[in-house]
């Protein structure tokens, strides 16, 4: 099982997952710079307030962030550890959700 | 006896008439991709008899491409020959960027059928919905013909009902016919007569037509109309049926 299999399949156990009407989407994109986060109702809308929280692979809390009020948290990468990966929660108080960034994620899209 | 010998011929020749319906079909190995799920979808293309897993030849189609976004990206290149049903098919690894609904789209070239007397071809497309978000769900990709959801075409329970627009150039297409048929792939279903291999349902005057499926699984629909022009077979002028094809999973109720 590699490591990414690994995180997520331990994350999938821990993280709790909302559903439901309008639905909290997190998602994240990663380069070389930074993990840009996007948090969207399932109606389209991006949530405007929320906090950010960014884990490690061991699901130990390493920073927090505001979200933006477009919905968009941009986290650089030389911020925090992201050597085993990383998981993105966003809890806007009455929803939540979150992303897993895969170390692997990070190598494809930084092109190494 | 005289009428004996007739009939059994005759039982013969309706026996070995094909009774299913052609399918093109873009069948992903997952309608709602998750982010545990991974990054991106397989898709096997092919042309068959669904229910009967029959196979048939499916030439490089003319185009193949995916919209996501509204923005609408040529793939055709990146198809890859693939053996489906014992037949000549393709297959494609796609990546999953972003979040949002992809929708996969084939224009076959026209496939020659004899015992039809005419050409066919299926425009087909299936639907495909990536990390939880539903966005685009409706797209209407303004193919020559198509059917347009009404329901969202994944995240369908078994006997939920589907419902769609059949549309040519643009318009809706009043009381067209609607095939529908099952991809028999390892389910053993078996058909107590012929006529319930491929079902059909008719739209209304606006061209809505509705449907129920009685198990979940890939079920396709196709709407079939003649082309308003010809192609040359053999010197020939002959008909052209365009069929507007959407792929539909329906999944299975997990509830007593």
């Amino acid at each position: 099982m590699t490591r990414a299999c690994a995180l997520l399949a331990s994350l999938a156990l821990i993280v709790p997952v909302a559903a439901g009407a309008h639905q909290l989407n997190v998602f994240a994109s990663v380069d070389c710079e930074a993990v840009t986060v996007e948090a969207k109702f399932s109606n389209g809308k991006f949530a405007s307030e929320g906090e950010v929280r960014v884990l490690d692979g061991e699901n130990a809390l390493l920073t927090t962030f505001p979200l933006e009020a477009d919905g968009t948290r941009r986290i650089p990468l030389d911020s925090v550890d992201h050597s085993g990966g990383l998981v993105i929660e966003v809890d806007t108080g009455s929803h939540d959700d979150y992303w897993i960034v895969t170390p692997e994620d990070i190598a494809r899209n930084c092109g190494s | 006896m005289k009428q004996s010998i007739l009939v059994a011929p005759l039982a013969l020749l309706i026996a070995a008439a094909p009774a299913a319906a052609h399918y093109g079909m873009i069948i992903p190995n997952d309608p709602m991709i998750a982010q545990e799920d991974g990054r991106s979808v397989s898709l096997t293309m092919s042309f068959s008899h669904p229910f009967e897993m029959d196979g048939m030849m499916l030439d490089r189609p003319v185009a193949f491409s995916v919209t996501h976004e509204g923005a609408t990206t040529d793939l055709l290149g990146s198809l890859q020959d693939a053996t489906v049903m014992d037949e000549q098919g393709f297959t494609l690894d796609y990546p999953l960027d972003r979040p949002g609904t992809y929708v996969f789209a084939m224009e076959p070239q026209p496939y020659w059928e004899p015992a039809e007397d005419a050409f066919i071809i299926h425009y087909t497309k299936t639907y495909v919905t990536a990390y939880g978000d539903d966005e685009g769900w409706d797209t209407e990709l303004g193919l020559k013909t198509e059917i347009v959801p009404l329901s969202k075409p994944f995240g369908l329970w078994e006997h939920n009902v589907f419902q769609g627009i059949v549309k040519m150039d643009g318009a809706p297409v009043p009381y067209a016919e609607v095939e529908v048929e099952f991809f028999n792939d390892g389910a053993g279903a078996t058909a107590p007569d012929e006529l319930m291999i491929t079902q059909t349902v008719k739209a209304d005057a606006d061209g809505v037509f509705t449907y129920a499926p009685p198990a979940h699984g890939w079920w396709g629909f196709a709407a079939l109309n003649t082309a308003d022009y010809t192609l040359p077979q053999d010197g020939v002028d002959k008909a052209v049926e365009l069929g507007a094809v959407i792929w539909v999973h329906f999944e299975e109720w997990t509830g007593q």
